[in-house]
């Protein structure tokens, strides 16, 4: 049967459309020229320039301390609401539903909007805490589809084994359910952890003055356009290393797959 | 004289779906019982509730005098072989066999001799470290009946156990669990759709069809004396002949039937003291009629029914031949075993006229009949061996 | 009335579903409510902050005569955007799904790294690519394709291209999954029964895959909308979209129930495409099917 070459081009068009502007990134660099037109020789003084800046490890350190508690949190709640929505079909998880599945599709403006009124509402500073609480909101919902996903397509058999061989509901937990959904978990937390690092706009709206993450600050640069290879520096690091969180939590899956 | 086990008028509903209707029966300590019958018959859902997953809609369920009502799956002395089994699969084969015992908090020295003594009964000495997708299917079945038996229930559940088997597979298998429950001796309760397995292993059969049972009995009873069409049907395969009585004769126990269509009067035994003038419906399988191509007057005895009919079609099998012939408004099937060298006699072919003949004791009269039943094998010429009215 | 059991697995979905329910009650429902509410309120002139009372002062002010060139330009923006992603997202999506299992993953890890990278940076990179001192500007200024002194970056075509850049992957993801799912021996059945590769594909495969499509369409629409970043970084002045507005008076001119107001709108907005999908999605919605031999 002949089958069209369109789907295959499509595919590789989109593929070098992704790609490419991240290659001409990465190469930049390490371009000793201000705008890469053309190739000035190699160099790493974006890279020295990069470390040189003070207000860069300031806003690293923030980003980290936010995503990981964010991340332990958004867990914890994701797989409680994973388990509900799977569990339980009454009207309290419709609505349950709606509240996991409306932030995924909703632009993040509003949810930053949203919770800045709240916050100011509520007389709350805002700072860090802030940016923790909707950090964590977000979250929730990215752990709670993946770790329902893992849910659907579990042998449930395998509690009632456990129960029927003696087990209580809270030992078949940690001895059969948990065990075996972690690696879903961790894959719902490793996709917390790269949202959390990653935002910008909820981020910016709830952040006050003088709290600053990684992405704030890299946005004030790109706005400001001055240096723009040290971004190219930074962004090149920031790539290796997520490429990197790509290949572990892959692997993690591919593991399981028994 | 208490039972062993007995369900007392157990139901259960799945929303407007009555899968189980006022179920009553008992089963004696160490026998192998049965659930037979077609899917969504009930008996899937009755073994559930015994295992503790379901909860009755009304009823109870006694063991050994006690009701398992409020008895949560992990207090039941009760174990359930899974369909798919159900093993642990990130756990090894002897951590799965040992699972029990350590929810038990048995000593650890304890454990190992028992799950050693279990993978000895179940020939896996050698594949204990093995994770459950490194065994076989069948291996798979065999680790979960250890990791069931070491926990030494009263009865062990077994829900279609050999469903996900190939034939040869599954032959051997059979044979394995008879062996295992005459060592073990405990009380086994197997559900499946198929009457080869069912019949082949169990001491008991109930017989079940859209959430009741229709009958219970021994493979030969439930297969030579069908109380009702349904039964008949399902287990192997049967004619069903509509008539009437005509006369009773009580010093022998026949009765003469006038059969629809049929030419003459036929004979049956009466077992069940059927009076004169009811309709009946007289189920008599495929292997009790025996067809010739002429009349057979020096064989037969006084209570052989003999009538005249018309090879419609046949089917040539080895060993035996199935013939389907119009008998009156009866297309009747007929198993014909084939004991003597065939070629010496002459062939009865399509469209020969032939004498149809069977024993007055080979029929049975059924106590309930229901249409519907008859077309419970496929009614497509080939398979259906049900006789059927022409249309 | 209840049976013991009954009322134990109440309680257990209550101990469960209660701790996320709550805190996204309190940290998202009420929020979105709060915006609707200050809608009605007044600003305070000078600080821009919330004022006492209630008034409809800020929801009048709403009818900017500026905004409906906004509001049509996001709408066109976001529809354009789905448009093409969606154009893109299903053959890439139908291409991969019928590739080798391990084909299939290499692929996918491929069109997901991207995803996974920083959002910020995918769009500062299309900012060096177009920069007039850029290779792209240099190369179609070559080809004489565009005017040397022309800026490729601050305008709504810039938006749409880096909008499409971002948002392809969260098109291909819904697309490929259900793709995935889809029993391709029914387009040879197609094809056996006498319909071309293409009636087969438009009359078997994209209905095969509705509801990966409509979430591929949810899932790109509805973020465009409210797109800020990139309106923001490439738009200039002529490719201001809402998201911007919206930041605009918050921060910059500072009113906060007038931004308020129109992160209500925003909200509406976007609840009717969504509310829409649901409905398509439900209408096919099976009865849960019971266990076989219940």
């Amino acid at each position: 049967m002949k089958h069209s070459r369109l789907p295959l081009n499509v595919t590789l068009f989109v593929l070098v459309f992704f790609y490419l502007p991240i290659l001409v990134l990465v190469v930049n660099s390490f371009n000793a020229a201000r705008f890469g037109s053309g190739w000035e020789g190699f160099t790493l003084m974006w890279y020295r320039k990069l470390l040189d800046q003070p207000n860069v490890w300031h806003a690293l350190s923030n980003t980290l301390i936010i995503a990981t508690g964010a991340t332990l949190i958004s867990m914890v709640l994701g797989t409680m609401s994973a388990f509900g929505l799977h569990r339980y079909t009454d009207a309290l998880q419709k609505y349950h539903f709606f509240l996991i599945y409306t932030p995924l599709v909703i632009p993040e403006i509003l949810m930053g909007m949203s919770l800045l009124l709240f916050f100011i509402a509520l007389g709350m500073q805002l700072g860090l805490f802030t940016i923790f609480l909707a950090h964590v909101t977000f979250c929730i919902s990215y752990v709670a589809m993946v770790v329902l996903g893992r849910l659907q397509d579990f042998d449930f058999s395998l509690v009632e084994a456990a129960q029927d061989l003696g087990a209580t509901w809270w030992t078949t937990l940690w001895r059969v359910l948990l065990p075996l959904l972690m690696p879903g978990i961790i894959s719902g937390g490793l996709l917390a952890f790269t949202l959390s690092i990653d935002d910008y706009v909820i981020t910016f709206f709830v952040a006050g003055p003088g709290s600053s993450t990684l992405p704030l600050y890299i946005y004030s640069m790109i706005k400001h356009s001055k240096d723009m290879p040290i971004i190219n520096a930074l962004s090149t690091i920031l790539l290796a290393l997520t490429a990197t969180t790509v290949f572990f939590s892959q692997h993690l899956t591919k593991e399981t797959r028994t | 004289m208490a039972e062993f086990l007995a369900f007392e008028g157990i139901s259960k509903n799945f929303g407007p779906v009555c899968a189980v209707d006022h179920v009553s029966f008992a089963v004696k300590q160490g026998e192998i019982f049965s659930l037979l019958g077609p899917s969504g018959c009930g008996k899937t859902t009755l073994l559930r509730i015994l295992g503790g997953f379901e909860e009755p809609d009304g009823g109870r369920i006694l063991l050994n005098g006690q009701d398992l009502a409020d008895l949560p799956p992990n207090q039941r002395k009760v174990n359930t072989i899974f369909q798919n089994y159900a093993l642990f699969p990130h756990l090894t084969v002897r951590q799965n066999i040992a699972f029990g015992l350590q929810i038990a908090k048995r000593p650890a020295r304890e454990i190992r001799a028992e799950v050693d003594r279990m993978l000895k009964l179940i020939q896996m000495t050698d594949q204990a470290h093995k994770k459950p997708h490194l065994i076989s299917g069948g291996q798979k079945q065999r680790v979960a009946i250890a990791r069931a038996l070491i926990l030494k229930p009263q009865i062990l559940l077994l829900d279609e156990p050999l469903a996900a088997l190939d034939l040869k597979l599954r032959q051997r298998m059979l044979i394995e669990l008879d062996q295992i429950h005459d060592t073990v001796g405990i009380t086994f309760i197997y559900v499946t759709h198929d009457q080869g397995e069912s019949m082949s292993l169990s001491d008991h059969i109930a017989v079940m069809n859209k959430g009741r049972i229709e009958q219970i009995g021994t493979p030969s009873e439930i297969y030579e004396a069908p109380r009702s069409s349904f039964v008949a049907a399902f287990i192997g395969d049967t004619n069903i002949l509509e008539g009437q009585v005509m006369e009773i004769y009580p010093q022998n126990n026949y009765c003469k039937l006038q059969l629809d269509g049929f030419p003459s009067t036929v004979l049956c035994y009466n077992d069940n003291n059927i009076k004169a003038g009811t309709t009946v419906y007289l189920s008599v399988r495929p292997e009790k009629f025996h067809v010739a191509l002429e009349k057979p007057e020096t064989k037969l005895h006084p209570e052989h029914n003999c009538v005249p009919g018309k090879v419609e079609d046949m089917v040539y099998m080895g060993a035996h031949t199935k013939f389907w012939v119009r008998v009156g408004d009866y297309r009747l099937a007929i198993t014909q075993q084939h004991r003597r060298f065939l070629l010496d006699e002459a062939a009865i072919k399509w469209n020969d006229p032939v004498w149809v003949y069977w024993h007055g004791d080979d029929g049975f009269m059924l106590e309930r009949y229901n249409e519907s039943d008859e077309k419970i094998n496929d009614p497509t010429v080939e398979s259906a061996a049900t006789a059927s009215k022409a249309n | 009335m209840k049976t013991r059991a009954e009322r134990k697995k109440t309680l257990h979905e209550w101990l469960i579903t209660l701790p996320p329910v709550a805190w996204l009650t309190l940290l998202f429902v009420i929020p979105t409510l709060i915006v609707f509410a200050i809608t009605f309120k007044p600003v305070v002139p000078g600080t821009g902050d919330i004022g006492k009372g209630w008034t409809l002062t800020t929801f009048r002010s709403l009818g900017n005569p500026n905004y409906p060139a906004i509001v049509w330009r996001t709408l066109w923006i976001s529809v354009m955007n789905t448009t093409l992603c969606t154009l893109l997202a299903v053959p890439a999506g139908y291409f991969i799904a019928r590739l080798a299992p391990r084909a299939r993953s290499a692929y996918m890890m491929l069109v997901i790294i991207p995803f996974w990278t920083s959002f910020l940076i995918r769009i500062f990179a299309w900012k060096t690519l177009l920069h007039p001192e850029g290779p792209i500007h240099g190369a179609l200024a070559w080809l004489h394709l565009i005017d040397p002194q022309a800026l490729l970056l601050y305008n709504a075509w810039t938006v749409l291209l880096v909008m499409v850049y971002t948002h392809l992957p969260f098109a291909i993801l819904p697309v490929y999954a259900a793709a995935e799912k889809f029993d391709f021996r029914l387009l040879e059945a197609a094809r056996d029964l006498g319909a071309t590769p293409l009636r087969a594909f438009f009359a078997v495969f994209l209905p095969g895959i509705r509801r990966g499509l409509i979430t591929a369409i949810l899932v790109v629409l509805i973020p465009s909308l409210g797109s800020y970043v990139i309106p923001d970084l490439m738009g200039g002045p002529s490719g201001e979209m809402i998201g911007n507005k919206i930041a605009q008076r918050t921060f910059v001119d500072r009113n906060l129930p007038h931004a308020s107001g129109l992160s209500a709108l925003l909200t509406l907005a976007v609840l009717i495409p969504m509310a829409g999908a649901l409905l398509l999605q439900n209408k096919r919605q099976p009865e849960r099917m019971m266990t076989e031999d219940a």
